[in-house]
């Protein structure tokens, strides 16, 4: 056998044996895929590929984290690039005398130049930046993995530099220096200068060696795969193209009669969040912005992602599988998220976690385990329709006091229907909110009502909690009214309300229009119907999760400001990035064991870092207490004041703000 | 081990209670009711002894109306048996009448022990465990916590004032009157509660009323206010200005 043959044979072993091994590996993992639940994810595909294509070209999610995007952008078109060099590369051993023309030639070296960068970059960034959000993720596999890549660097160089000298010996062929190809131009000079080139077994070797270590490689990482984070090398692009379609706010698709919330194996999962935990890279982008990781809680939701990963492995390798909620995840971790969706938003793959952690949470839940403060929560919706515990009849008191009363929608038809919230209708200081927010409307002469002792909870939190039937009856007591009454279209005060009537109630057949009522106030204004005063403050707004990322409504509340006159100066962290207050997916209820720094503070202070703002302005009353405690536990109090939306507007129509306290200036 | 747990329906204290203004007589029909919180106590109890040594958990309620729920909520948080006691019943029914359709039902059954809450806030004529057990002849004890079977061993605990505890092992059938359980009763799901609905049989046995010594409501009537509270207005010093005041007037300040 000639050197060439053995090569070629190489060549063919090496591939056979990391391909059959690389599939052998990944079978498993499909067959995971083919017995969990279905979802579609094929809907709609041209728009879904064009998606996809930003996403992986564009880089448009990586490139928010400025170094890694780049660097990653590097390796990861060095991976596009490899496989030119793997054609010519192996090509040169089947058809002796295959040559790549020079404008490809110059690329491949100059990718091999790039990729080296991206891979020192990343070194830099592991061992001297060490960022957070990699604490948790497997370092090592991180540094095997970027060795390899380095090595495969490292063979294109030795073989396309020794190749011009040991082609003569090898493939009987002359073979000359190709400037094009610069990075093997100048070794080879360097290797004639040194007379390693022309003595022929120090040529053939290092022809060999750099052919062994970039094609042999190649395949080893192959093989490697399938238990790396790497895997995502050819996950991630289809995971980019399968990424939910259906409204953000949606948390649970329709189910069907058999199949609960719950998550208990990796059956109850759709095969999209199989697919997510071995899609998942590890880069931790998820864990640096979660709120509950930041305020010092065991929850991070890359570990949530890498917990089923391996507990997933481990099944596939024969282990008995382990309770997935309350074992494998665990039942703190699961409570502590606020289910603020900001992984979501960051998760370069886009792995969804929410959907996963609130399923979790249900078989918790079925198992009778959750906090106790929010068990209360969950019976006082079940019995008396609020989280307040109090009479449902109670739950239009706060319209005693205005001096025209609020229609109700229940008995006369109406244009706009307002769907007050919990907070909104029993929190005392809230309360007096409504009420302006009352007398706001009706200076506008808009035509509104309310459903009165009609409305109930909306269920977005009980459906966060993991609480499906409890969501389903407190939807059921309000659609009997929400299908009854006249009306054109709704507005909520709160954004978690807003969410659940927009996307949850969807499946129960519900389709009316539902706004924000900055919306509203927008449209009044723009209709003339309100004329604000310029109140020339500078304030910083926050949004909320529930009205921001989950429903994408970003611009109405800063035109309201800017219609007002209002100076917005934005924290660092706004629009889809907003910081979440800590309150929402039934947080507000819960205990704070082992809060370091509550989300809050964690925001009031970013707040407070921003020049002459004297005012945090909110468009939730679910932030209003929470920012609003917040600030005095900071010692901002006298510095900053939280003002609602309408507080300001109020003030900007010149009504009179009751409370003297709310008053700005 | 067999252990039945005895569950009852109370006035929802949220809402307020209706009287009819001319009879003073409670509209009990014009209640919402919810399960009696020290009976919660006691199915918890009852299910984490199941859950420790092994048990056969039954729960059983005097039908007074809406009891299939509580029931059905019973047997999704882990008990093996609903049995609902049916009769001419209603919400009025007094203690003692209760404790001998109770005790009708229990006496031919084998139960080695009966769980119920210690007390419930509409008590007038005495508390079920004691009741029963006094109808039944069985041994009885009141406000305990921690109970522990094994192989038909019972054994409790029960706390005093000035912080001494007993130990109490009792023979078997006992009747016991449940303070509290040893962990925060556990949440039974909506959907598992339907679920549970839908799949399972209540066992439902025919009882008859019968004719007990009984008391005589004259009437109910809110109480009048003997004193007021005093709502302290003003900033912070004024605040403490005034609590000073009145801890001196009531020669409570010390130094
Ligand atoms: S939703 Fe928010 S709190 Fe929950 S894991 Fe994601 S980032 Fe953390
Ligand atoms: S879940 Fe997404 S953001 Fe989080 S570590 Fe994995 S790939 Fe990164």
């Amino acid at each position: 056998m000639t050197g060439q043959e053995g090569l070629a044979v190489f060549t063919i072993l090496i591939f056979a044996g990391a391909t059959a091994y690389f599939i052998a590996r990944m079978l498993p993992i499909l067959r995971v895929l083919r017995k969990a639940r279905a979802t579609d994810r094929l809907d709609n595909w041209p728009s879904r590929l064009g998606f996809m294509l930003g996403q992986v070209f564009g880089h448009k999610r990586l490139l928010q984290k400025r170094l890694s995007g780049i660097l990653h952008f590097f390796i990861f078109s060095g991976f596009v690039i490899l496989f030119i060099d793997i054609v010519a590369s192996i090509g040169q051993v089947f058809v002796p005398g295959l040559k790549l023309d020079a404008a490809l030639a110059f690329i491949v070296d100059l990718w091999v130049a790039l990729v080296l960068v991206g891979i020192i970059l990343a070194v830099y960034q592991r061992a001297i930046i060490r960022p957070e959000r990699y604490h948790g993720s497997d370092e090592k596999d991180g540094y095997v993995i970027l060795g390899m890549i380095g090595v495969i660097m490292v063979g294109i160089m030795l073989h396309e530099s020794f190749y011009p000298f040991a082609a003569h010996y090898w493939y009987h062929l002359q073979v000359r220096l190709d400037p094009w190809e610069f990075l093997g131009y100048t070794l080879g000079h360097l290797w004639l200068q040194t007379g390693m080139a022309s003595t022929p077994v120090i040529a053939e070797a290092g022809y060999i060696t750099g052919y062994v270590l970039d094609i042999g490689m190649v395949f080893a990482f192959l093989a490697y795969l399938p238990t790396s984070k790497h895997l995502h090398i050819f996950l991630a692009v289809p995971s980019i193209f399968l990424h939910k379609t259906r409204p953000a706010g949606e948390l649970v698709p329709p189910l069907t009669e058999d199949a609960g919330m719950a998550i208990r194996t990796f059956q109850d999962m759709n095969w999209k969040d199989v697919l997510d935990v071995f899609t998942c890279t590890e880069c931790g982008r998820c864990q640096a912005v979660c709120p509950a990781h930041a305020a010092g809680q065991p929850l991070s939701p890359k570990m949530v992602i890498l917990e089923l990963r391996d507990a997933l492995r481990q099944e596939l390798a024969g282990a008995e599988p382990r309770a997935l909620a309350g074992d494998v995840v665990s039942a703190e971790e699961l409570w502590a998220c606020t289910t603020c969706g900001a992984c979501q938003e960051a998760c370069p793959v886009f792995i969804e976690h929410v959907p996963k952690i609130a399923g979790l949470r249900a078989a918790l839940l079925e198992d009778g385990e959750i906090d106790k403060n929010s068990q209360k929560v969950l019976v006082a919706w079940d019995r008396q329709g609020n989280s307040f515990g109090q009479p449902l009849r109670r739950r239009p008191n706060w319209t005693k006091g205005l001096d025209v009363a609020i229609k109700d929608a229940r008995k006369e038809p109406v244009d706009w229907l307002w769907f007050v919230g919990d907070f909104a209708s029993y929190d005392p200081r809230l309360q007096e909110l409504s009420r302006l927010v009352a007398r706001l409307l009706q200076r506008a002469g808009l035509d509104f009502g309310i459903l009165y002792e009609g409305e109930s909870n909306a269920g977005n939190e009980a459906l966060r909690l993991g609480e499906y039937g409890l969501f389903e009856s407190l939807a059921q007591k309000n659609l009997k009214w929400l299908n009854e009454a006249q009306y054109r279209q709704i507005f909520t005060t709160d954004p978690h309300s807003l969410n659940a009537l927009r996307n949850e109630y969807r499946k129960l057949g519900f389709d009316k229009p539902v706004k924000h009522y900055t919306q509203v106030f927008v449209d009044l204004i723009d209709q003339g119907r309100l004329s604000p005063a310029p109140l020339g403050v500078r304030v910083t707004y926050h949004d909320p999760c529930y009205l921001g990322r989950w429903n994408r409504i970003f611009d109405a509340p800063r035109q309201l400001l800017e219609k007002m006159g209002v100076e917005l100066v934005e924290m660092p962290r706004h629009g889809p990035n907003s910081f979440c207050c800590g309150a929402g997916g039934g947080r507000i209820w819960m205990e704070e064991d082992g809060i370091k720094e509550r989300p809050a503070d964690n925001r009031i202070k970013e707040a407070a870092s921003l020049e002459d703002v004297g005012y945090f302005v909110v468009a939730c009353p679910k932030d209003m207490s929470m920012f609003s405690a917040a600030v005095q536990s900071t010692g901002n109090d006298g510095r900053m004041k939280v003002v609602d939306v309408a507080e300001l507007l109020a003030q900007a129509v010149g009504l009179t703000v009751p409370d003297a306290e709310l008053a700005i200036k | 081990m067999r252990i039945a747990v005895l569950l009852k329906s109370v006035p929802d204290l949220i809402e307020d209670i209706p009287i009819d203004e001319e009879s003073g007589e409670i509209l009990y029909d014009e209640m919402s009711y919810i399960p009696s919180e020290w009976d919660d106590q006691a199915l918890e109890e009852a299910l984490l002894i199941k859950e420790e040594s092994g048990a056969e958990v039954t729960a059983i309620t005097v039908d007074t109306g809406e009891s299939d729920t509580m029931l059905f909520t019973a047997l999704a948080k882990g008990a093996d048996h609903g049995v609902k006691l049916v009769g001419d019943f209603d919400p009025s029914l007094p203690n003692r009448q209760r404790a001998h359709i109770f005790s009708q039902y229990l006496g031919p059954q084998s139960f080695d022990l009966v769980l119920s809450g210690v007390q419930a806030i509409d008590d007038i004529d005495g508390q079920i465990p004691g009741l029963v057990a006094g109808i039944l002849g069985w041994p009885h004890a009141s406000v305990v916590t921690e109970v522990r079977a094994h192989d038909n061993r019972v054994i409790f605990r029960q706390e005093y004032a000035g912080g001494l505890v007993a130990e109490i092992k009792v023979s078997t059938p006992a009747v016991i009157g449940v303070q509290a359980a040893r962990k925060p009763p556990r949440y039974a799901s909506i959907a598992k509660v339907r679920q549970i609905a839908k799949s399972s049989q209540l066992e439902e046995v025919e009882m008859s009323i019968q004719e007990v010594p009984s008391l005589e409501i004259l009437r109910f009537y809110k109480p009048i206010a003997s004193g007021h509270a005093e709502m302290i207005d003003g900033d912070v010093d004024e605040a403490v200005d005034r609590i000073i005041e009145i801890l001196q007037e009531h020669n409570l300040m010390r130094g």
